[in-house]
């Protein structure tokens, strides 16, 4: 989230698309019916209608699948309209920065795509530059080729009627929804956004939040209070996780894993920080040296030595061009390529699309380390359903992890505070922390690699020393991750001794002089103490919920993200009643700013000492256009890769022309096949989460929601005989699932330009496991192998599927 | 000073939250139940369960509506089933809170007249004909705390306090939800002590919402009028 | 801890005690409720956060002081500025994940092509799953990929989780991982 869950309360309208926050983060309608009581409209858009819909003031049905072309309709809107807010456009967005002159969008491609190796090569996406590398800008928005006259070009075909037949929105829904939402254009008002996996997993994942992001900064709702781009994140640390970059692609606080190409650190670093040439552009990214080789040093200590590139080539490297995320690991298991593997605190035989593969792929390995609270349907996939043991050659290892209350340290929750919890009770038996079991494992491991192995460096010398009496201990990594002074050193005229905690990463250095776990978490633990720990109810001076000294959020426990925006080039804010900071003439005051430089003053006459409000980009403003992004610069609507549609009604690519698909035996798939009629879709329901892993074991959660479902409206299930209540078969090209049906209202039969489309949902959250019955299995069984071109999220949003009586 | 609940059901989002939050507080066993079609588990009330959130799917005026009903006792000022059951060991007003209140006691007495004595259908019998109901969580309020699922609840939709403020907190949010639905109303105000706020007509919610629902069309006037027979026994049972 | 306690609410008439009191002489405890004493009323009190979506809500865990020092009672933390309190039904029903008799106390292992779990100990558990990282990894350690790069890697391991554990340990993970020279670690975010 930009922003944080208590600033909802501040919002004018709220729209809830890609999530059902009254289910999923029930806590959040705290403040969601705060705004309500307050005037504020709550948008529902939805596959089917959910409790969020039942408090909704208005909402639609929309077919899985189709939010770009939702979106791309509002964006039509807005501009037709007039409803943005254009001075925050001009200065803080790229709207007024000049487009190459060979981009170009036909036939549903952007210019530069390549037929056979389905990549887009992206040099005529670039900004024209003037002489001294900035980029050409007419903040008059008129240029023919400047972004704002692009995106009115591009959105111009996604008309009411367009979208309506794609969608199955009726036009008089959809104007209804951006007229409300596109009021928050209006300088002072503020929309939000609450999102999930709902936009995330699908082909066109990154652009559906792209489309969304292109909105808040037209209405000029991004860096203010109430508004802000909110991912509503599914598990208590995920957000934590992410930072610390338990994936493939990055490194702790969002620094990249180097290539093969990458040979040296100095190439590493050249690589990575990206320059600019404009004194007003604050480039934040150009400290990534000091980040970087600040984390070297926490992973290796004082064996990491300018002399040797301080243990850079210690560490692994991939492959320039390929990609090793959750779809491709999996792939690479179901080949036979992977040996030995790690289910940590995960439950991959449920919650990974296409789980029967991944099911069969588990098969294939050595030996299955399985961490978790419960047996798992990971852990125990070899006596599941279909399995032989006695033909299973897989050594399983099964670790008994504690609960949370059981022991003590910090999670980061979706609006980035990270919070410490304690030890409440022992570890129930012989269960222990995971910290407690990874400390020890690792120790075992480097004690083998005392008598030689391969490349026995990085073990030799990771530095890895946190326990306390013999025990793993949160407080010293909380530190590591902070940061020391490792020298007595002087920075910014201020004396730090060797030794003590680095207050804050802006005084990282690049030299070896200081270490830092993540760089983001620096200021979280200092000399002051335990940041995270802090209980202070008292809210900050502009009184819109902050609570700054409660717990500690990154950066810098900046509350509101982009909060330069917040404010028009005086420094007033937008929103007079809600205003997060406030150039008071010689200071910022209200949130921590996003950097503390005066205000800009003007846009003819910049003050010379200000910065554009956008520090993390490049060039400092917004990115409307966004050249980086695999599928193009603006976001286009293609159908899933399982549709219910021959045509794209949008443009001639019937899906994401660069989307991750996986083409084995096992990864099966089927469009406009009458053997898999309906749409599926997949989601949760209050009462469990995620596999169910840690709510169907509880009785008491297990009794408000027994078995698994599919949803089907009382028109589908007239058509196929199905009575309320009774069990089914749900099949797909890659499995089928056994359910109870839920014959609803809830759900209507969509029209999809003049033809009837059924759509029906499923809960992922049930395994063979648990319940003991054994008949509840995961609609992962059901979902594809295929991922978003930019981040690989598997499409387990949008599915062809049938539904049979049993 | 008595006490009240203010259940809005207006902004209630059956998390269930207070559905397992008052399992939680009391120790009571979860039910083996299914799924019966429906979101709402289990199906009823039972000697195991306080508390239920109803749910149910409603066209209104061309309009979906999910309604939902976080049901429990309603610890009626003059409750019939204490007045029918006339044993104050088994089944009696608290002064302090005005929590009605079943004992151990109740095993043994009628059980199916004091069920049926109740207008909103709540009581229920163990397999020993013990009964058991909400509780007001008497023993958190008398030590200061807010009932399980009050506490529990993030949206503002179950409210407890000191029996005026409820009321006028109800009456406020009457007038706002009325601005928007003309039919809200509250139900049976001056009978209970858990006064629910609905948007439509309640029957639409519950069958056993208002005590004008009450079995077989009699009327909660009726109903109380049955008293009168239990009430001699009580005195006597005394004697 | 000091936890305050802002959902006071005032009882007139009445002391916490109480409820005995009848005047009749009959025990007037209601069905299966304590109503003269707190169940927590001798617990030892700790904040946690919810361990399940990302709201991040505060509660308090009651835990014994005596006996076998158990979780007697978990709910909402009324001092939490975000939860002020509430929970929905997976966070009020937390103490079922703690004290449920379905969690594993033990390791375990299971021999290929076994049909059945072995309970094993730590000491043999980890010394075993260490030997085995090292076996797989030295046969299958890439130094540099096939143009000759330096890559430093193993492809034949991989690790998938977890947003399910705490900061300290998801960096204690990663380091261990890349240190061995995992490349296939992916977790949750990405699915």
């Amino acid at each position: 989230m930009t922003n944080h869950w208590i600033d909802i309360k501040n919002s004018d309208c709220i729209l809830i698309c890609g999530s059902n926050a009254a289910e999923n983060h029930p806590i959040s309608f705290k403040y969601v019916t705060e705004a309500r009581k307050k005037g504020a409209t709550l948008i529902s858009v939805d596959p089917r209608f959910t409790r969020t819909s039942a408090k909704a003031d208005i909402f639609a049905q929309i077919r899985s699948g189709t939010d770009i072309a939702f979106l791309g309709g509002m964006i039509k809107y807005i501009l037709d309209n007039r409803l943005y807010n254009k001075a925050y456009v001009a200065a803080y967005t790229n709207a007024p920065f000049i487009v190459g002159k060979d981009f170009s969008f036909k036939k549903g491609l952007f210019s530069g795509y390549d037929k056979t190796t389905r990549k887009y090569d992206k040099k005529t996406w670039a900004f024209e530059l003037d002489e001294k590398g900035v980029p050409k800008m007419d903040r008059s928005l008129k240029h023919p080729r400047c972004v704002f006259q692009l995106l009115k070009k591009h959105y111009s075909r996604y008309t009411p009627d367009k979208v309506s037949r794609i969608t199955g929105i009726a036009v008089k829904d959809l104007k209804r929804i951006y007229k409300a939402y596109g009021a928050t254009g209006a300088p002072g008002k503020a929309g939000t956004i609450m999102y999930a996996m709902g936009w995330t997993q699908h082909t066109v994942g990154t652009q559906n939040i792209r489309t969304m992001a292109i909105i808040q900064l037209l209405l000029g709702n991004m860096g203010v209070s109430g508004g802000g781009v909110n991912a509503l994140r599914g598990e208590s640390n995920v957000q934590g996780s992410t930072d610390h970059c338990l994936l493939w692609h990055i490194w702790p606080g969002y620094l990249k894993t180097p290539r093969a190409s990458n040979g040296s650190l100095d190439a590493y670093n050249k690589k990575y920080t990206p320059k600019s040439n404009d004194p007003l552009s604050a480039n934040w990214w150009r400290n990534y040296p000091k980040y970087s080789v600040s984390l070297l040093k926490s992973f290796f200590g004082e064996a990491a030595t300018a002399a040797n590139d301080f243990g850079y080539n210690w560490l692994p490297k991939v492959d320039d061009g390929v990609p090793y995320s959750w779809l491709d690991l999996f792939d690479a298991m179901y080949k036979g390529q992977i040996k030995g593997f790690f289910a940590w605190g995960q439950n991959p035989a449920c919650s990974g699309s296409n789980a029967g593969k991944v099911r069969q792929a588990l098969k294939n390995l050595d030996w299955l380390v399985n961490v978790n609270l419960f047996d798992n349907e990971t852990g125990s996939f070899w006596k599941g359903p279909g399995m032989d043991p006695a033909q299973i050659k897989t050594e399983v290892f099964m670790l008994p992890a504690c609960v949370s209350v059981e022991k003590e340290g910090s999670i980061t929750n979706s609006g980035r505070w990270m919070q410490w919890r304690y030890q409440g009770p022992k570890p129930m038996g012989n269960s222990r922390p995971d910290g407690d079991i990874i400390m020890d494992l690792f120790q075992r491991i480097r004690a083998l690699y005392q008598d030689g192995g391969a490349f026995p460096e990085p073990i030799r010398n990771l530095k890895w020393d946190y326990l306390t009496d013999g025990k793993y201990d949160p407080h010293k990594v909380a530190k590591e991750i902070n940061g020391y002074f490792l020298k007595d050193v002087t920075v910014k005229g201020k004396a730090f001794k060797k030794g003590t905690l680095v207050p804050s990463f802006t005084y990282l250095q690049a030299d070896g002089s200081t270490s830092s776990g993540n760089w983001l978490y620096c200021n979280s633990y200092t000399e002051k103490g335990n940041m995270a720990a802090r209980r202070s109810k008292r809210d900050a001076v502009n009184g819109i919920g902050l609570f700054p000294k409660f717990a500690w959020c990154w950066p810098v426990n900046r509350r509101i993200i982009y909060n330069r925006a917040s404010v028009d080039l005086k420094g007033e804010p937008w929103d007079k009643n809600h205003w997060v900071i406030r150039w008071t003439g010689s200071k910022w005051i209200g949130d921590v700013p996003d950097g503390g430089w005066p205000p800009l003053g003007s846009l003819e006459k910049p003050d010379p000492k200000s910065k554009w409000a956008f520090i993390m980009r490049k060039h400092g403003h917004a990115q409307i256009f966004g050249p980086g992004r695999a599928e193009g610069p603006f976001p286009e609507h293609y159908e899933p890769l399982e549709c219910p549609v021959e045509k794209n009604l949008m443009n001639p690519q019937r899906v994401n022309p660069v989307a991750a698909i996986f083409e084995g035996r096992a990864d099966t798939f089927a469009t406009c096949d009458p053997r898999y009629p309906y749409v599926g879709t997949t989601y949760r329901v209050s009462e469990h989460w995620q596999t169910g892993l840690m709510t169907r074991t509880q009785p008491w959660l297990l009794e408000l929601q027994p078995q698994v479902f599919v949803e089907m409206s009382e028109e589908l299930a007239k058509l196929k005989g199905i009575k309320n209540g009774e069990r089914v078969l749900a099949k797909s090209a890659r499995g089928s699932l056994e359910c109870t049906a839920i014959v609803t209202k809830r759900i209507k039969p969509l029209n999809i330009a003049g033809t009837v489309v059924h759509e029906v949902g499923f809960p992922y959250h049930y395994g063979w496991r648990w319940p003991e019955s054994g008949k509840e299995d995961s609609a992962n069984l059901l979902t594809p192998s295929a991922g978003d071109a930019n981040t690989r999220i598997p499409e387990t949003k949008a599915f062809m599927v049938n539904i049979v009586k049993i | 000073m008595s006490k009240s609940f203010f259940v809005d059901t207006t902004v209630c989002t059956a998390c269930r939250g207070c559905q397992v939050a008052c399992k939680q507080w009391h120790d009571l066993p979860a039910e083996t139940t299914q799924n019966r079609g429906s979101y709402q588990n289990p199906e009823d009330l039972s000697f195991d369960t306080y508390k239920l959130v109803r749910m149910k799917e409603r066209e209104i005026g061309g309009k979906l509506q999910w309604l939902f009903f976080p049901e429990q006792c309603r610890h009626c000022l003059e409750p019939p089933c204490r007045d029918t059951a006339g044993q104050p060991e088994a089944i009696y007003t608290d002064s302090a809170t005005g929590a009605v209140l079943y004992t151990a006691n109740t095993r043994g007495l009628n059980v199916k007249e004091i069920i049926e004595a109740c207008p909103y259908n709540i009581p229920r019998a163990s397999q020993d004909g013990t009964l058991a109901k909400c509780d007001m969580c008497v023993d958190r309020v008398k030590n200061g705390l807010q009932p399980a699922c009050v506490k529990t609840c993030p949206t503002g939709a179950m409210n407890f306090g000191d029996r005026e403020a409820m009321l006028a907190m109800a009456k406020k949010r009457l007038k706002e939800v009325q601005a928007k639905y003309p039919k809200a109303s509250l139900l049976d105000p001056e009978d209970v002590r858990v006064v629910y706020l609905t948007a439509f007509d309640p029957a639409l919610y519950h069958e056993f919402a208002v005590a004008s629902g009450y079995a077989s069309g009699i009327t909660r006037q009726v109903a109380l009028r049955k008293m009168a027979a239990p009430l001699t026994r009580w005195i006597r049972a005394l004697g | 801890m000091n936890v305050s306690r802002r959902e006071f609410i005032q009882i007139t008439g009445a002391t916490a005690a109480g409820l005995a009191v009848s005047g009749l002489g009959f025990d007037l405890s209601p069905v299966k409720s304590r109503a003269q004493m707190l169940k927590t009323q001798y617990a030892r009190e700790t904040v946690t956060i919810c361990p399940y979506c990302a709201v991040g809500c505060g509660a308090i865990v009651h835990t014994g002081k005596r006996g076998a020092g158990r979780v007697i009672n978990i709910e909402g933390d009324p001092d939490h500025v975000i939860n002020q309190g509430a929970l929905c039904s997976k966070g009020a029903s937390l103490k079922q994940l703690a004290e449920n008799e379905k969690r594993l106390l033990e390791p375990m292992y299971r021999a290929p092509n076994s049909d059945k779990w072995r309970t094993v100990s730590w000491d043999w558990a980890l010394n075993e799953i260490a030997k085995r990282v090292k076996a797989t990894r030295d046969a299958t350690f890439t130094a540099k990929n096939a143009k000759g790069q330096v890559v430093n890697r193993t492809t034949a391991i991989a690790s998938v989780g977890s947003a399910a554990i705490d900061n300290e340990e998801c960096w204690l993970l990663q380091a261990m991982m890349r240190a061995l020279g995992l490349v296939y670690i992916e977790h949750q975010a990405r699915i």
